[in-house]
């Protein structure tokens, strides 16, 4: 394991601390609601998320996404309450996401998390999104000093920790992998219901053909809308099925572009992540963000582990998919270290660098 | 110059002077996304929340109109929600 073992300098808890997690920078509206007990332990005592699925074919707006939370955001909360068994008056902080994400649908979640600071005199604490993936996954899976690939539809990033700071080593020069997959479902009009990722991971399965698509890794970076082009053109090939196999010898179908899609892109994942590893000489990988929960991808990053002597560890979607309770957990260290965001800056920013966040509850 | 401007002015009662304050507090937080060529000021006179916008253009001034309120209207149903339950603490 590199580097000595210090001492954390978050000091143990002099007694239980409760907080409420808002999350809402994408199309997943979520709370959730995390104790950090005295003895140390940290404990979910609620999870609930609400998603905005939009019909086949078409993409989330800003808009449209708001609108959705501000309906939905009530009675995710409401819920979260009832079923931690908690009340608002028992809550230590309100930690929501305070970017990177849409702006509209961040702004509509702070207006609530603020009124409910003002309503019921509770500390706010803005949270980095990406650092609240990072936290949760650490927590879940108990891994020590891993390298992080932060994989979802907004982000991609390759993040190693060193002092204080989440470290960006590598990520995606233009889109994110959860993008360039959602938008290639929507290309070949595949339901967005769970996610158009699940989907393609599905049709992936049933692929036999590996067609050849741009291997766009960028030194320790990776870009993904070339290859998102070239996949499109293969729709648009005489050879294409939209229907899928016809027993043909020399056809395309959109479950042989699922399957060369994923195998592509998640073999550039494995590279930048290895070349990461290699430069700290790590032994662990931590899988966060919603394309984490691919089987394919995390097979794939064991096998690479595999011949490294390394461990890859991945959470479940209730963890891995945009939620509250990592809001809450990344929050609640940040307040345990006497971190708060006063009112006037809770504003929401649509870019906020994860390596911007002073990790100060760490050594 | 700003005479030729174009204004709103929108009176939202509350339940009480704290829930308009609350509301004031939430809302002014977010900048206008064109300041430059929308001014706000937001009061609170009594119960009553007052907002006055002046604006560049017609389009501007429903736009900034319309968020606003919108912006009213989820604060209120979040005081409305939780509004009780936070005059209540648990005795303990």
């Amino acid at each position: 394991m590199p580097g000595k073992t210090r001492k954390t300098p978050l000091k143990d808890a002099d007694r239980d601390y409760l907080a409420l997690g808002l999350e809402g920078s994408a199309n997943k509206l979520g709370a959730g609601i995390m104790k950090h007990s005295k003895d140390g332990a940290a404990i979910v005592l609620s999870n609930i998320r609400h998603t905005y699925i939009t019909p086949p074919g078409e993409g989330f707006q800003p808009r449209d996404t708001a609108l959705h939370h501000r309906e939905w955001a009530l009675k995710v909360i409401n819920d979260c309450l009832t079923k931690a068994g908690v009340s608002m008056h028992e809550i230590d902080c309100i930690c929501f996401t305070k970017g990177p994400g849409m702006g509209a649908p961040l702004q509509s979640v702070a207006l609530i998390a603020r009124t409910l600071s003002l309503l019921f005199s509770k500390p706010l604490v803005g949270v980095n999104h990406c650092v609240g993936h990072i936290e949760m996954g650490r927590e879940i899976t108990g891994a020590q000093n891993p390298v992080v690939l932060y994989v979802s539809g907004g982000n991609t990033q390759v993040i190693a920790y060193s002092r204080q700071c989440y470290r960006i080593f590598g990520e995606t020069l233009d889109i994110a992998v959860g993008n360039c997959l959602d938008r290639f479902a929507r290309i070949i009009n595949l339901s967005n219901d769970p996610s158009p990722g699940y989907n393609i991971e599905q049709e992936a399965k049933k692929g036999n053909r590996l067609l050849s698509l741009p291997y766009a890794t960028k030194g320790m970076d990776i870009s993904l809308s070339g290859i998102l082009s070239a996949a499109e053109t293969y729709t648009l090939d005489k050879r294409f099925r939209a229907q899928g196999a016809t027993g043909d010898e020399d056809t395309i179908t959109p479950q042989d572009l699922c399957f060369s899609l994923q195998e592509t892109v998640f073999a550039m994942l494995v590279e930048i992540t290895e070349r990461a590893m290699a430069h700290i000489g790590s032994k662990e990988v931590l899988i966060v963000g919603g394309v984490g929960s691919n089987e394919r991808l995390q097979q794939m990053m064991g096998i690479m582990a595999q011949e490294r002597q390394a461990r890859v560890f991945a959470t479940d979607e209730r963890f891995c998919i945009d939620n509250g309770i990592m809001i809450a957990q990344a929050g609640l260290l940040s307040y345990r270290m006497g971190y708060e965001t006063p009112l006037a800056k809770t504003t929401c920013t649509q870019r906020f660098r994860t390596d911007e966040v002073h990790v100060a509850w760490r050594a | 110059m700003t005479e030729n401007w174009h204004s709103v002015t929108l009176n939202i009662p509350f339940a009480s002077e704290k829930h308009a304050l609350i509301a004031k507090q939430v809302i002014e937080v977010d900048s206008e996304l064109q300041f430059h060529v929308v001014k706000r000021t937001i009061e609170v006179d009594g119960h009553v929340l007052i907002a006055a916008f002046s604006t560049l253009t017609v389009r501007l001034a429903r736009l900034a109109a319309n968020a606003f309120l919108e912006n009213v209207d989820l604060v209120v149903r979040t005081l409305e929600r939780f509004g009780e339950e936070a005059e209540n603490p648990p005795s303990s």
